[in-house]
């Protein structure tokens, strides 16, 4: 959302003094939440620890959070619009009411983080250093996006939809604008949620935050203010030079060549190990592998996985169904046979034929990690 | 004592910036940064002196005005460069009983 920056700078900067904002990294608290990974919290950036995966819901209260930019003001949701806008024929304010009184869709979806797994990159690359965390799967019920540019009367030249939302960057920072093709837009899986497992969303963009089911976070824009139908796609730094990536590989430590950029659209496929924890001691006897895989809009076909380092590898069970969009839970139970130190890996494979890599393609902004997940134990005589 | 300049100098090199200048670039975070978001997001972070500068040079762009950008940077080589260890990242308290 535009806002007077000056005005709001100035406002930050008597909150911050007024908060006492300590340079110090501290003890930080984030209401609402379960102890988690803080890489920042000044706007909250929260991963997800790995003990907090046990269900194919992740709660609330365990999702990871990204803001990029401060949260916006605490909102009114008997006050909040949501303005259409552009290439309609019927421009309109929607209050929540009107959003509620359209049919309601429930669709379970993964929501990751662009850059989730960027600390595993070598070079290293500037910004989070996400481990394996900034990733969750929630059920999303609200209106699908297309009945509400449809209501207000779509023009067929339109072919992208430009999206705000009630969040402003601060100083000159850049408001986070995203845009995406109207073929996406138009998708039924695409909604505009009012609820995340049948809760209010909170800090995950309340009253309403766009879902973009197999798309990367940073498509999935929260606090919903405007919808703008065009037919460009957008410009700014959240669409351009911000999130894209390289069309061909270049070398680990190479810069961008800004002209062969893309916009990311989608997700590579990939597993993450839950249980172990990486660093483990057990005592010898039966073990549970577990984990969970995704491949953005395709679906998870197998998960295999090795308890030697990669030499010999056996399908894991999946224990939940095979959907788009939505991560598959897998289990594998495994007896070591002798003390020790072991690695454990997982490989996905997706239903478009799509396996994770062992090694992903390093990217100058450390996108899409999606390597082969691996953890160490130790198996200590019983 | 031209030798012993020159030990001196090759010494003073390889130590990196000087201490008062480390000083001068740690209040230039708090005053350049603070502002705008927590230390946690620098200190999170190893990068290159290209990098760093090239991080201080995107914040110059986004509104922030550096009194000592040259002993910021390096503050930032010399604490959070690249051959620094990465230091895990803190765990949050509980917040579910703290009103939203």
């Amino acid at each position: 959302m535009q806002a007077n920056r000056r005005e709001l700078f100035a406002a930050l900067m008597a909150a911050a003094a007024a908060q006492r904002v300590s340079s110090q990294d501290g003890p930080v608290t984030i209401p609402g939440k379960r102890p988690m990974i803080v890489h920042n919290d000044r706007p909250e950036d929260l991963e997800t620890p790995m003990k907090y995966f046990d269900t194919w819901v992740t709660p609330v209260d365990a999702f990871f959070v990204r803001q990029h930019i401060p949260r916006p003001a605490p909102i009114d949701p008997a006050a909040h619009r949501v303005q259409i806008s552009g290439m309609v024929s019927k421009a309109a304010q929607l209050s929540l009411a009107d959003l509620e009184k359209l049919p309601q869709h429930t669709v379970s979806a993964t929501l990751e983080c662009t850059g989730n797994g960027r600390a595993f990159y070598s070079p290293k690359v500037p910004g989070i250093q996400w481990g394996r965390g900034a990733v969750g799967n929630a059920e999303w019920t609200g209106p699908r996006l297309g009945d509400v540019l449809k209501m207000a009367g779509l023009d067929d030249g339109a072919k992208h939809v430009e999206i705000d939302g009630a969040d402003s960057g601060l100083a000159q920072t850049p408001d986070f604008l995203r845009s995406m093709p109207m073929e996406k837009a138009m998708h039924p899986a695409t909604l505009l949620a009012l609820k995340m497992n049948g809760e209010s969303p909170q800090i995950h963009g309340f009253p309403v935050r766009l879902i973009v089911p197999g798309w990367d976070g940073t498509s999935w824009v929260k606090w919903v203010t405007r919808l703008t139908a065009k037919v460009e796609m957008s410009s700014g730094f959240f669409m351009n030079p911000g999130y894209r990536y390289p069309k061909y590989a270049r070398p680990p430590g190479a810069p961008a060549i800004p002209a062969e950029l893309e916009v990311i659209e989608g997700m590579p496929v990939k597993s993450t190990l839950t249980a172990p924890e990486d660093g483990a001691k057990t005592a010898i006897g039966p073990l549970m592998i577990r984990g969970f895989a995704w491949a953005g809009e395709n679906a998870i076909e197998r998960v295999d996985v090795s308890t030697d380092g990669g030499a010999r590898w056996q399908a894991a069970e999946l224990s939940t169904q095979k959907l788009p969009f939505a991560w598959r839970l897998f289990t594998l139970k495994w007896t070591p046979a002798a003390p020790g130190y072991y690695t454990v890996m997982s490989r996905a494979t997706d239903t478009a034929g799509r396996v994770q890599p062992i090694v992903p393609a390093w990217n100058p902004s450390g996108y899409l990690w999606n390597g082969i997940d691996r953890v160490g134990i130790t198996v200590e005589k019983a | 004592m031209m030798r012993f300049l020159l030990v001196v100098t090759i010494a003073a090199a390889s130590w990196g910036a000087d201490q008062a200048t480390l000083e001068k670039g740690q209040k230039e975070e708090q005053r350049a940064c603070l502002p705008c978001h927590s230390l946690r997001l620098i200190h999170s972070q190893r990068l290159s002196r290209a990098a760093w500068g090239r991080e201080l040079d995107k914040m110059a762009g986004w509104g922030t005005k550096y009194s000592d950008r040259d002993a910021l940077l390096e503050y930032l080589v010399a604490t959070y460069g690249d051959d620094k260890p990465v230091t895990p990242p803190a765990i949050s308290e509980d917040g579910r009983k703290t009103k939203q």
